[in-house]
This record gives C-alpha cells, structure tokens and sequence, in this order.
C-alpha cells in the first residue's frame, strides 16, 4: 500500500476516492515506525495524538470534504530541534532533557492550520551539527539502506523517516546542507528555500544567518506545496523576507530552454567520488541533450567555503548556545557549589563532544586579538562568494553541482577525523553562504547500491523557476 | 594641601530606561515593580528557537534625545551581541549597539553658579537590559527577577569632561529633567530608571594627559555618586602622594562604608566577543524619518527657559523654576498667552502652585483659573495677600468653578466705595481719640496701625492705597 503513497497527490485522490482515510495511513505508518525501530529514527511517537486526530479529520472530511485543510492527508515528521507547543524539543541534546516547548514554531503552525499530522520528532545530530546523524544525544540513526550506513546529517532520522515509509515528508533544517546531503544519501528530494523565506521562529538555531528550515519529500512537488504554505513573513523573525509567496505548488512538467553554469572544479576535486563524477557529467549532458545550454565555470573561491563557512557557523553557535546554561531550564548539574560551577558543570555534561568542539572553535575565533584574523575574514570571503555568485546568475538560470563527494559511509569510519567531515560538506554549504535557495534531486546509485544526489541552485527568491525546473528534470 | 595640585576627570556612562509600553525586543510589559518574574514570555526567558524583534518606539525615543542633544544621528544602525554569562541575562548575551550606534556627538551644557560649561557626548546606543539579582534576601541563594530583562535603556557616553562631583550633579539633573521633557523616561533614579557609571582619575593641575582611571559601577542615586566621587578622588590622591600608582580597576560603592571596593581589575577585564546580531538587520533611518521626529520634538527646557528670560522678562531664577517640570512651564506659557501679568503669574506659579504640589500633586490648574486669579490681582480688585491666602485654596479646591465667581461668593472684592471706608475709618478714630491727638502733635508713623485696624475691620476688602488717602484726609482736616 505505502508504494502507492508516496506523493500527496496520490494520497489526496485515494482519500477522495474513499480508497483509504487518513486514520488508516497513519495506522500504517504507525506500522512502520514499530517495524524501523531498529533504524533508531524517532526520538518521540505521537501515536495517540496523531491517530485522534486522524479520527477527527476523517470525520470532517466525511461530512465535507471541502471543510479539511490543504494538507489534509499529510503526514510529517519534525526534526528535534523544531518546536511544538507542549511537546517536547531537545535538539538531540542532554542539555535540553525534558524540556517542553511553549509555543510553536511558525512554519510548523501554518502546516498544522492546512490539517498537517505530526507524527512524531526524529533523531538528529545535537543541535544540527554535523553530517552522518552520529553526534545525537539518542544515538546514530541508520540509513534504510545499505549495511550499518549513515543516513546523513544532520537531518539523517527526517530523510530515514520518509526513505522508510513511517510518513510522508520530513521537516528539517540546513545549515550547511543538512536537509539536501543527507536526502542524498537516502534517494529523497530536499530543498533548502532561500534564507529568509520561512521564518526561523521555533526552530532551535545552530548558525542563525545560515539556518532555514527545509523539507525532506519524495516528489519535488510535495516540496512546493509545503513551501507555499510554510513560506511568507512573520513578525516573530526580523530576517523573514517580507516579500509575497508564490504559487510554488503549481508546478510545469516543462521547462523552456535555460541558461545552466556549473564548476569545473567542483567536478575535478580530489575528494569527488568517480562514480558520483561521471552520474554528474552524464547529467549535464542530458540537460544539454534536453535543449539547455551548459557552460563550465572556472570558481577559484571553492577551496575558501569550508573554512569560511566554520568560523562563521561555529562563531554564532557559540552564542545562540549561550542560552543552555542549566539555569532556567533544561539539564542542570546536581554536583555544583556556585553559579560558576553550575555552567561550567552544566554545559560539560550537557553538550556532546562535537557541539563543545563548535562552541570552543567559536568562542575562539571571536575572541579579542583573534577576531580580525578569523572572523572578520571568514566575513570577507562571505561577501566575495555572495558577489561572485550574483554575478554568475546575472548570466544563468541554475547552477548545477552534485550535493557530496561521496555516498553514506559506515557509521563510526568518519568520527575520527572531524576535518574530514568537515570538507563533505563542499557543494552545500554555498547556498547557504549565499543565503540562495538549493534543492537536492536524486540522481542514482552507486555499484553499492548507495544512493546519491544532484543539487541545482538559483539565484534568491526564485523559488518558483527552481521548483519547476526540477520538476520538469526526468530522470528515467 | 596636595588636594589642591590635583584636578579631577570624570566621564560618564548614564544608563536610561526608556518608559515604552512593550519591551526592546519582544512584547513584555515594560513596567517598574511588577510581582517578580510576570512580565515575561518565552522570549525574555530566551527559550529555545525564539528571536528577538526590535521595538520601533525604543528607536524613536532615541532619535529623539539625540536630536535634543545636538547628536549627528546614525542612519544605519547596527546591533551586536555582547557575550557573557550571568543568572539574569537569559540568552547568555545582552544585544547592544557596539560598532555603530544610534547618537554621535552633541552636547549638554551645565549651568553652576559660577560659570557654563559644554560637556561633549561620545555617543548614545541602543541596547536592552538584565534581569535583576537580589543576594542579600536569602542567606544562601541569589534570587532573580527577569521582569527588568529586556527592557529597553539607552546607553548616553560622555566624554572626560566633568571636573567635580558637583559638576557630575547638574549633569545628572538636567539630563533627568530633560529625558522628562522628552517623555522618553521617568528619569527616577530610585527606581533604577536612571543609573551611571562614573570613570573617574586624578591628574596634576595643568597636565595634557589622563591618569589611570576607575570605573564605578551602577550608582543609583546622585548623593551616593557624589560621595563615591568625593571617596575615590581622596583614594587616589592619597595613593599618588604615598608614592602609588592608581590601577584600572573596575570598582563598586558600598553606600553603608561609603567606600569603593574592586570589582575586576583590567587584566581579569570580560572579553565580551561582540559581534554582530545575526538576528537583527541593520535598521536603516531615513531622513524624512529622522525630520518627521524633528518636527514633533517636544519643547526643550532651555528653549523654554530663554523664552522666558528674553520674551517675559524673567529672571534667570525664576526662569530655571519655572521649567523645573515641563507640565508647569507649558501651563505657564499658556497663561502668558492670556495675561501680560508675566512676573505677576509667575510669582503665583513659584510661591504658590508649586508649594501646593509638594502636598497635593494631584491638583489640575487650568489657564482661566489662574489667569483670572492674576488679572483680578492686577486689576486691584482683590488684595494680594488675601487672594493668595483665601481665593488661592478655594481655587484648588474647584478646579471647574470661575474665579471671579468664587471670590464673589466668598466676598473677597476690594471696595473703593468711599463711604464704606469712610464710615470703617470714623469707626476706628473715634475709638482711638488719644492716637488721633498723637499723630495730629507729630508722630505719623501711627498711620500704619490705623491702616491696619481699618482694614482688619473691612476684611481684606480695603484697597490700601484707597484707604491711605482717604485716612490722611480724615487725620489732618
């Protein structure tokens, strides 16, 4: 039954139809989330919840169908650094053990107004950090497919949960490519909007000029629809773009003949994977077969996103963290004698050894006499991107770059060397530099059977092309 | 004396609460002495994933003091972040303007009573406040009230201009006075709406550079500042006549021992990392907004002072009082509007109406009231002394009612009715026939307690001068 269901316009027709009701899909799902329990995915099941409120909207649809909101039938999962008003949220960490939300994220509210089921928070690497779901408070998740291999991060429990049928799409966050990389390595499609595009209000900051909410989905057009209505201003967030939200959902299966740049040596880096190497080039072939024009673009700044990108991000983190501090909430020490020791307690046997890394890089970088040299630079090579990459989509339409080097690796073969995991994150976190909007498309697998993505960028606030370019991409 | 080889430097860094009804950065009530920990919300308490919005009024107010500041106003402001951690400030940073701040420059000039003196502004920012921290109410716990975090303050800086605590007292007033013109603050130091810190050091008469300075932290009221201005001048003299060096020290008053203590020396100095606040875009002030603030600027207490000394003919005394509060000044000009009595209302004004508000604040005064209430003086209708110790009580007490009308029902009128003083007077001498013969054989000075017992007898409704004549004329025919 779950083939048959994985894309909200099938969900809707057969619910229309009376093939299905919604308390039995998530029934099902329910089923599955039981069945998966060794992928360690959920951190929280809101199974009475859910299926109460399958029951009640149900009934609504059946005495009028048109009284149900637009998401009626979709069921997602939330990261766990997304807030729901009662609920809990711990950003898969000690540090927030037992805490409940107050209020509800915006994004989270509008999909919840249009009739959106939560069925629960997933796994996640503590506080969005990192990039195989290993750095969690509740213990790695495990990618659907492949042996004992990591789903991504840090969204990796958001993209397992659709990649395993326990719902229907995923919310997460991307910093620096934690919704798209780890959708790569489970065959999903995730989008990153452009910053600013969903308010970040409700959603536990990592890297706040960086951070966006994304979605986890298996069609670019469940994607689009989530968008529209999660998109728009909000009084709650200043960095909200006040700018009116388009139709994303209505989508074109054609698109015109486009204008498409990509890097040459993107493609040529020593740590691409010659697999991964060739899908790429055999894609753009196909775009050039398909009537677009593709050029290969020379971008001498590549080597400079990743370092740029950790200052910055773990500068900022080691702020918004600030707040865990065991003092109002949260995980406190017992065995403290001051407030000097309750912090500095508090915070070593809350946070994980990845986030602490963050919080120290950060702290450090910011630091009087060292802040020139890292932080204001890492600035500086923040404007040349973003220039440069304005530049580019004066003369293209889409930029085109796979989203990693390389497929899942086996959990436990990266923790050991934190800069090599670090450098995986080369073709995302350009977006997020630029605060441009990027979505990750399936692309294939490898002779492992591993999948791996296809990542297309456009310039800011164009959404809407972006969406219906990927929508028109067939990968048959 | 060594006192005398010394001068004194202070700057000041006046922190200003500003009186707006929500917050700076969320929309908590913004409200002094509320029950500890209700004027809350899950952003003040900085729960996780919430965001500060910026308080729009909080950049108007600014806008305002500086303009009445003479300040160059930034048109692109900035916020930062400045990092520390302590039990009141919630978020582990407090949001401060470090790099680009709302005010540049300007000026206020203080008036002693020997001279007039521009102390220069640095510049004024923007940032919001901590909770409060209470140690002293439990033995063992420090307990925190957050009601106060977030509150919007402006942060004023001084340049080292001051050269004596009584300096550092004018400032301190005029600036109270003038956030009060400006409905920005209350301005009660009391009540922590207005605090400074003072950076104070010592040099030789006529030196060019500064000595080492000490910062006294979050003094509250201005005597204690006077005292731990006073205390820390002698602290370091003394130390540089003993053949010691002054260091930069952050220090706290005690109010009970009247000392300052050290708080943090300059080696163990916060290193703050400021940076800026990815959560908040730069606020853009444009020019129409800044001239629109300029166009509704409330008057200026030393606009209003000059008006009054060069258009009514005030003494600068009386000019000074009679702005004192920006209610009273208004209420004034509106009645020289009406009355050219000026010294005449502003006798009543300074001798009367702020006497009365010392125990009744309460009291509203309207123009015609003590319009009337000056024109009948003038007019010689009523006599001074009576109108101020009967009419002017009855006046408060009927806000609504016509003055004229009043006086009549209490009979207060003069009477220049010639035979009504002349049967008083008849009354008066013939009661007195020794004193009569007296002042006929020379002794004129009788004729004041003649007055005196007519007008006894007439109530306080003889016109005096009237009386004079008409007695004089009675005495020696």
């Amino acid at each position: 039954m779950f083939m048959e269901n994985k894309n909200f316009t099938t969900v809707q027709s057969r619910l229309a139809a009376g093939e299905i009701n919604l308390t039995g899909l998530v029934t099902d799902y329910l089923t599955a989330i039981e069945e998966s329990k060794k992928l360690n995915i959920y951190v929280e099941v809101f199974a009475e919840e859910a299926l109460q409120r399958a029951k009640v909207l149900d009934e609504k649809f059946a005495k009028d169908p048109t009284s149900v909101g637009r998401l009626y039938g979709m069921v997602i999962s939330i990261k766990d650094v997304i807030c729901y008003k009662d609920h809990k949220v711990t950003g898969g960490s000690k540090i927030l053990t037992d805490f409940e939300s107050l209020y509800t994220a915006t994004a989270l509210q509008r999909l919840l107004d249009e009739d959106v089921i939560v069925i629960g928070r997933v796994n996640c690497d503590e506080f969005a950090m990192g990039s195989g779901n290993e750095n969690s408070f509740y213990g790695p998740t495990i990618n659907a497919v492949g042996e004992n291999r990591v789903p991504g991060g840090s969204s990796g429990a958001s993209a397992v949960s659709v990649q395993a049928n326990t719902c229907l799409a995923s919310l997460g966050s991307d910093t620096g490519g934690s919704v798209r990389q780890p959708a790569a390595f489970c065959g999903l499609v995730g989008l990153k909007p452009t910053y600013g595009r969903i308010s970040r209000y409700g959603l536990l900051a990592y890297a706040s000029s960086f951070d966006q909410i994304g979605t986890i989905t298996n069609t670019v057009a469940d994607a689009a629809l989530l968008l529209e209505i999660m998109a728009g201003p909000d009084a709650y967030d200043s960095t909200a773009s006040p700018r009116p939200v388009e139709k994303y959902s209505d989508l074109d299966t054609k698109a015109s003949p486009k204008k498409i740049a990509y890097f040459k040596s993107a493609l040529d880096h020593p740590s691409m994977d010659s697999e991964i190497r060739a899908a790429s080039l055999d894609f753009l072939e196909k775009l050039k077969k398909d009537g677009h024009e593709v050029s290969g673009l020379d971008f001498d700044l590549l080597d400079y996103l990743i370092p740029a990108y950790y200052v910055l991000t773990t500068a900022e983190a080691s702020t918004n963290l600030s707040r865990y501090d065991g003092v109002r909430y949260g995980y406190r020490s017992e065995d403290v004698n001051d407030l000097q020791e309750t912090y500095k307690k508090s915070r070593t046997e809350g946070f994980g050894k990845e986030v602490k890394r963050r919080i120290l890089l950060g702290t450090f970088v910011l630091s009087s006499g060292y802040y020139d040299a890292y932080y204001g630079k890492a600035q500086k090579v923040r404007r040349l991107i973003t220039e440069q990459t304005k530049e580019i989509f004066q003369s293209y339409d889409y930029m085109v770059m796979p989203v990693t080097p390389s497929v899942a690796w086996k959990i436990g073969d990266q923790s050991t060397d934190p800069v090599a995991a670090y450098l995986a994150d080369i073709y995302t976190v350009q977006a997020n530099m630029t605060g441009i909007p990027a979505i990750a498309l399936p692309l294939g697998k490898n002779k492992e059977n591993m999948p791996f993505g296809i990542q297309i960028m456009s310039d800011r606030h164009t959404e809407f092309s972006l969406l219906n370019f990927a929508n028109s991409i067939d990968f048959q | 004396m060594p006192y005398e080889k010394y001068e004194t430097v202070i700057g000041l860094e006046v922190h200003i609460q500003l009186a707006t009804a929500s917050k700076a950065f969320c929309g908590d009530e913004n409200k002094f002495a509320g029950s500890p920990n209700t004027q809350i919300s899950p952003i003040s308490l900085a729960h996780p994933g919430t965001l500060p919005r910026l308080n729009e009024r909080q950049v108007a107010y600014a806008v305002r003091l500086g303009l009445a500041l003479g300040c160059r106003i930034n048109p692109l402001n900035r916020f930062d972040r400045k990092n520390y951690f302590y039990a009141d400030l919630p978020k582990g940073y407090q949001i401060t303007q470090q790099d680009e701040p709302v005010c540049l420059g300007g000026g206020m000039e203080i008036i002693t009573p020997d001279y007039t003196r521009n102390i220069r502004i640095h510049h004024i920012h923007m940032e919001e406040d901590a909770g409060k921290s209470t140690h002293d109410a439990y033995p063992d716990n420090t307990v925190v009230d957050l009601n106060r975090a977030g509150v919007p303050l402006l942060e004023l800086v001084t340049e080292p201009d001051f050269r004596s605590a009584e300096e550092v007292d004018i400032f301190m007033n005029s600036m109270r006075q003038l956030v009060r013109y400006l409905e920005i603050s209350d301005g009660n130091m009391e009540e922590g709406s207005m605090r400074c810190d003072c950076n104070i050091s010592v040099r030789l008469k006529g030196s060019e550079t500064f000595g080492n300075r000490c910062e006294i932290k979050n003094v509250n009221s201005m005597r204690f500042a006077r005292r731990a201005i006073q205390y820390e001048v002698k602290r370091q003299i003394d130390l540089i006549e003993s053949g010691g060096e002054v260091l930069q020290q952050t220090l706290n008053f005690d109010p009970v021992t009247g000392k300052t203590s050290p708080l943090r020396s300059k080696e163990d100095a916060h290193d703050y990392r400021y940076f800026p606040d990815p959560d908040l875009p730069p606020v853009a002030l444009s020019e129409d907004y800044i001239e629109k603030i300029r166009e509704q600027q409330p008057p200026l207490p030393w606009d209003l002072k000059q008006k009054f000394q060069e258009e009514y003919g005030l003494s600068e005394y009386d000019a000074r009082l009679l702005t004192e509060r920006k209610k009273d000044a208004l209420l004034f000009m509106d009645c020289c509007g009406d009355s050219k009595h000026f010294k005449q209302l502003a006798n009543l004004f300074i001798n009367k109406i702020k006497t009365h508000q010392k125990e009744s604040p309460d009291t509203v005064f309207t123009k015609k009231q003590l319009t009337e209430f000056v024109e009948l003086i003038a007019a010689n209708q009523i006599n001074i002394t009576v109108a101020n110790q009967q009419l002017f009580p009855a006046m408060a007490a009927a806000p609504e009612k016509s003055v004229k009308k009043l006086a009549e029902e209490m009979n207060l009128f003069q009477s220049d009715d010639g035979d009504f003083l002349d049967g008083l007077i008849t009354e008066v001498l013939a009661k007195n026939p020794d004193k009569v013969k007296a002042y006929k054989n020379g002794k004129k000075n009788l004729l004041q307690m003649f007055m005196g017992q007519v007008m006894r007898n007439a109530k306080g409704k003889a016109d005096p001068k009237k009386l004079q004549e008409l007695l004089r004329e009675h005495l020696e025919s």
